[in-house]
This record gives C-alpha cells, structure tokens and sequence, in this order.
C-alpha cells in the first residue's frame, strides 16, 4: 500500500463571526496520493477553499482550526512554527486560483514574480533564478519564455496567466498542488488546455493534484479520485470511476442525476433539492438529513462516519452502517 | 520614446499654465487697491516723489504695455524688484527658497520614513496594538497645532534635555568659525561637499526640530493615506498567492504589496510639499528659520506686489513639475498606466 502524500483527519475550522461561529469544515478527511489527482467537488459555499487553504496553513482570519490534523509526509503541519510552515509552502505545497488575472500581481513582470519565489525557496543569483524561471515557463508549455519573462500579466491571456501561475507554483519542486476552480475563468478551449497541462505535470513529474472544482465533466475527464464535500463535510470518496457508476450516498446521488446531458457540463452544482445547511446553525445528526429523501430518525440524531463499502470507496451515511449495526 | 514626448507635451503644458499664472496675479495685483508707487517712496512721501517712482516703475504706461515689459524681465530671468525693500527679488530668493526647500525635503523624507512604514504596519496588524497606537499618532499629528507642537518641542528639546538648538540654521559659532560656502544654498549639501563636518551636524542638529514640526501634519496623513489603500491591496488575490507562494511577510508588505498601494500615497506627499513651500509660516517663524513663507507673508503685509506674484510664480513651477513628476513615477510603478 503506497503512502498518503497529504492526509486529512477530521479537519475542522470556524469562523468567528460577529453573527456567531460559522462551522465551515466540519470533519473533512482524505488522502492525497503521490502522482494523483483528486477531485474536491460540492456546491457554493461547502467548504472547498476553506479546505485547500488550510493545506497550506491560509486560512483566513477570523478563521481558525479548531480541530482535527492536516498529515505531510507523516508530519502534522498544524503545528509546524511559522518559519517552517512558509518553507513548505511553494517549496512543497503550492496552489494556483481560480481567477489568474488577479492572482498575479499586476505592477511586476511574469519573471520578477517568478524569481521573488524561486529566490526565497533556493540559494541562486539573479542569472541562475531567471534561467530556471525560463526554464518551468517551457515546462508548462509557454511559447517564447524568455519573452514571457519581461511582460507583465495583463498583457498576458487567461490561459497564459494560468500557465504563469501554475509555473510560478512548481518553480520550486512543489510536489503537492492545490488548484482552486483553476479553469472555471477560462473559455472551454483553454479550459481543456490547462486541464491536459495538470494531468501531463501528474504523469511527467508525477504531481500530486487536489483539484477543486464544482463542475462533474471536469472531475471526469481528469480525477482518478473524487471526494464529494457537503456543508464540510466528506460524504463519499473513492475512485472516480466507482463514483460515478455506482455512487452511494444520497447526496452524491443527487448530484449525479443532476447532469442529465453532456450539455449541461459546466454548469455549478444545483443538485438536490433544499438549500445549504447555514454554517451558523447546522442541523444535528446527519449533515444532510432536512434534504434527504431517505433520512430516519437515526440520521436526526446520530453523525454518520466515513465507511469503507467496497476498495477505497468510503461513504457516510447510515444507509450504508454494517447490518448488525443498523 | 513615448515617454519624451509626453513630458514634452506637458513641459510646454506647463509654460502655458505658468504664463496664465502670471498674467491672472499681475492683473490682481493691478487691480487691488494700494498704490506701489507710494509704496516704493516709503511713509510721508511728497506728490513729486510719487510722480518720479510712478515713472521709474512704468506705472505711467498702459496696463498691457507694462505687462509685456514684466513678460520680458521674466524670460531673461529677472523677476523685478522689491517694493519695500528695493532688492532684485532674485537675490532674496536664492537665499530664502534653498532654506524652504532643504526644511521642506528632510521634512517630507520623515513623512516618507515615519510615515509609511506604520501606515504599512498598521494595515498588516489590523485592530491590533500597533494599528490603534499608529491611528492614536495619526489624530494627534493632524490636530495638535503647529505652533504648540513647535514650542513644545524646543522646550524639551533645548530646554529641558539641551540635545538640539532652539532656531535658525546653523548657530554662532558655526558662523564665525566655520562658516558654509553657499554652493546650492542647502546647507546639509553644501557643507558635505565642502567637507564642513562640524557645520554639517550644526546644520543638521538644527533643521531636525523644524523639519519635523513642519512634518507632523504630512505624517499623520501619510499614515493613514498609506494604511487605507494597504488595507485594500492586502485583500486582492495576489496577496493570498504570495503567501501561497511562501514568501516572507516582510517581501510581501514592502514589495509586492507597497508597490501596488503607493501612488495616493505619494499623492498626498506631493501636495504637503507645494503646501509646505510657502505654507510653513509658522514653523519658520517660531525656529526663525529665513525661508519663502516668512518673506511672503511680510510682502502681504506690505503689499509688495513684485514678491507676491514672484513667489507665486515660484511655487506654480514647483506644482507643475511636482505633478509631471508624480505622473512620471506613476507609469514607471504601474505599467497598466497609459500616458494620454
Ligand atoms: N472570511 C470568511 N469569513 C466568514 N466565513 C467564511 C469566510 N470564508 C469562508 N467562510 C465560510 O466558509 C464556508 C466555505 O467557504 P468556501 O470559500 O470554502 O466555499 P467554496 O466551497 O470554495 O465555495 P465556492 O464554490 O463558491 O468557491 C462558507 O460557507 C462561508 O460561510
Ligand atoms: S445518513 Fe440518513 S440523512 Fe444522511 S444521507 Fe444517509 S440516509 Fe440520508
Ligand atoms: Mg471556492
């Protein structure tokens, strides 16, 4: 059995608001393989940018964990001091955004930018860092790197932006990527262009991929796991293939049977029925009960677990709890 | 290339401006009723005398006529004469701007060191000490009074703790024993390049009290200019990627955000420092500093209509390359930024 990269367990995280606590995780647990890419899928507001920030420890304030660890490599990054956190993030963990325009910074060049952070993770002089910042911009695919290098981002097209942003994140060696909705800016073409880049970069370097996204063709064409969040909280997980052929839990069924045609890929999640649970209020017992068409009493009062229903396939609901159990 | 030729276009922008300028203060001064030439006399002057001085200032000629005259003393670089004092005004202000600028400079660099840094600082520890200590100095330093701010200082400065001298340039001793060749008129530069060290501390132990008293106002605005657009540019994305990218907080404030947040900043010191030029009357009165706002405030007072547009003149160029400047810097800081 390989060895988790990254390793989730009951992660936790509020925010405290003037309008009270709002529970935003509320127990995410997954594994992040080495050379994989793993789907984060769930509608608005579930909690997947929460989740992928605080891989690298940003979560916001008033944010706060309040439970649970994030494993790399074995080691509990939540407790890592401050210096050691900012090492591994861009040295190991990177992460790229949903909107490239306004995650580069627009008064500095695409290699200013891209040195600033090969610079900060390794000793290299000014020569060596805009050699090797010439050097990913080929490796994502840019044409005419050294060209790339002087201009600056609005000069620059979406898909381009993205690709410097994806550079920028694997200019020092990061073998974890967190990629927040990284396409969904972008026009289908270039979409599908940035999607190709993500699985060559998992076959050629063997990058690991939490690819967070709310659009299903997506998570189709490039996962080979999904794990489906709702209200923070990890419903299903298992390889893509047996998620989407034989889905168990309610929620995720939902979801599924809400892509009725291949036309409507891209469009966000509106799944099921109801609405959200409010982070300032959850309902007690399953997370999902007030929209399940099969919640019992059982679900009111009891939160299910993530449990293992065939190889690598977790689900939490209690339609699923062992016999005896039940 | 494109940018010769806007700072062209606006340098002859701001020859037209300057020409209108003087025109607008010439007229005014024209208008406004006081009578140079009995001026010129002094008190109790004869009919006789005032006719001569009428006559020997052109006041006899057609208003335009002596406008034209005024226009080509300008352009040879002879801004006339003193009404009340009948020196070539020229001279006073070789003298008095290089003071004014030297105070108003080394007060603005204390905007800038003072200033941004905490405006920057206090974004960064939003609502937290820091911030509410850097508000606390903000309010103070736009609202307590110069001159009370001014006296307060010398009195505990020179009179209590005898670190620094109380007024003037440089004190005495300097004078007599060390005295500063004028070269550019600051004496910080000239007494650098003449490697006058004893009357460079003299000269800089003198300015600090004055150029920070000068300064008080710029700082309180600077902090909060500086914080407010911080506050902003820390919420945009590109921050959040920074430290994505594990950057160090210090890159990430100072560089990459500062960068972005820096222009209105710049904005307001600009304008605090064509204020200051002649602006800092107070501040030269009570350190008895020789600089503009002193000798133009005297020139209203005596109605010394030569030194008023003068000095107007004066303070109009320095507006107008202030604000070339200011463009300038802006393009270079921001290459969203197009010249128009
Ligand atoms: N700065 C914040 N202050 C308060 N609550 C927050 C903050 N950021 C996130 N939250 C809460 O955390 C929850 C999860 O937010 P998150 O941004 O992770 O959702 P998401 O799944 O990424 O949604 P989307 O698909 O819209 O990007 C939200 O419902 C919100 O209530
Ligand atoms: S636990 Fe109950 S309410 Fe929750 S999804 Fe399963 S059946 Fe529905
Ligand atoms: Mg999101």
């Amino acid at each position: 059995m390989r060895e988790p990269l990254i390793s989730v367990r009951d992660l936790q995280v509020h925010f405290h608001t003037h309008a009270g606590v709002v529970h935003a995780l509320n127990g995410v647990s997954f594994d992040l393989y080495p050379g994989e890419i793993l789907g984060l899928v769930g509608e608005t507001g579930c909690g997947k940018s929460v989740t992928g920030l605080a891989l690298l420890g940003l979560i916001p304030p008033p944010g706060q964990v309040v439970g649970g660890e994030i494993r790399y490599r074995g080691q509990n990054i939540l407790t890592l001091p401050p210096a050691q956190m900012r090492a591994l993030r861009g040295g190991k963990i990177a992460m790229i955004f949903q909107d490239p325009a306004a995650a580069l910074n627009p008064v500095f060049t695409v290699g200013e930018q891209i040195e600033l952070v090969t610079r900060r993770h390794r000793r290299m002089g000014r020569e060596a860092a805009r050699r090797q910042a010439a050097e990913v911009l080929r490796s994502v695919g840019m044409p005419e790197p050294e060209r790339i290098l002087d201009t600056y981002p609005h000069e620059l097209s979406g898909g381009m932006q993205q690709r410097v942003m994806i550079a920028m994140a694997l200019s020092c060696g990061a073998e974890v990527l967190v990629a927040d909705e990284p396409t969904t800016a972008l026009d289908v073409t270039i979409q599908a262009q940035i999607l190709d880049l993500l699985v060559d970069l998992k076959r050629t370097r063997g990058l690991s991929i939490l690819l967070i996204t709310h659009n299903l063709g997506v998570v189709a064409e490039t996962c080979d796991r999904v794990a489906v969040l709702y209200a923070g909280f990890i419903v299903e997980t298992g390889p893509t293939g047996a998620i989407f052929q034989s889905m168990k839990h309610p929620y995720t069924q939902g979801l599924l049977a809400a892509i009725p045609h291949p036309s409507s890929r891209g469009r966000p999640l509106q799944a099921v029925p109801g609405t959200v649970p409010d982070g300032l209020q959850l309902p007690p017992g399953c997370l999902f009960h007030p929209r399940c068409p099969f919640a019992w009493d059982r679900c009111r009062q009891e939160r299910p677990v993530l449990r293992e229903v065939a190889d690598g396939h977790q689900v939490a609901c209690h339609l699923y709890a062992g016999e005896a159990e039940r | 290339m494109k940018v010769w030729e806007y700072i062209l276009r606006r340098l002859l922008l701001a020859v037209l401006v300057i020409f209108g300028v003087s025109v607008v203060t010439f007229f005014i001064a024209r208008v406004v009723p006081s009578d140079p030439a009995a001026l010129w006399v002094g008190p109790r002057p004869s009919p006789d005398q005032i006719a001569a001085a009428r006559v020997k200032l052109g006041l006899d000629r057609p208003l335009y006529i002596q406008y034209f005259y005024y226009l080509g003393n300008l352009l040879r670089g002879d801004l006339g004469v003193s009404i009340k004092t009948h020196q070539p005004i020229v001279r006073d202000l070789r003298a008095y701007l290089p003071a004014t600028l030297e105070l108003v400079l080394v007060g603005m660099a204390m905007a800038v060191f003072i200033g941004i840094p905490l405006g920057v600082l206090s974004a960064a520890r939003r609502n937290r000490f820091l911030d509410h200590f850097s508000r606390l100095v903000a309010v103070a330093s736009v609202s307590i009074p110069t001159f009370w701010l001014g006296l307060l200082l010398q009195l505990i400065f020179f009179g209590q703790l005898h670190w620094l001298p109380i007024s003037g340039r440089v004190s005495i001793g300097t004078a007599l024993y060390r005295p500063i060749q004028t070269v550019t008129g600051f004496y910080l530069v000239d007494t650098l390049i003449t490697r006058n060290w004893p009357a460079f501390r003299d000269a800089l132990t003198h300015i600090i009290l004055p150029a920070f008293t000068l300064a008080t106002y710029a700082i309180g605005l600077t902090i909060r200019m500086t914080r407010s657009t911080m506050v902003e540019v820390l919420q945009e994305k590109y921050i959040v990627a920074a430290r994505a990218a594990g950057l160090s907080e210090r890159t990430i404030l100072f560089r990459l955000a500062l960068k972005n947040a820096i222009v209105p900043t710049l904005t307001v010191l600009a304008l605090s420092f064509v204020y200051s030029l002649t602006g800092a009357i107070l501040v030269e009165v009570i350190f008895s500093w020789p600089g503009l706002g002193s000798y133009v405030t005297s020139a209203i007072i005596n109605v010394d209509f030569p030194v008023i547009i003068a000095v107007t003149l004066v303070v109009t160029v320095f507006y107008v390359l202030i604000n070339l400047v200011l463009d300038l810097v802006q393009v270079v800081l921001d290459p969203r930024v197009v010249l128009k």
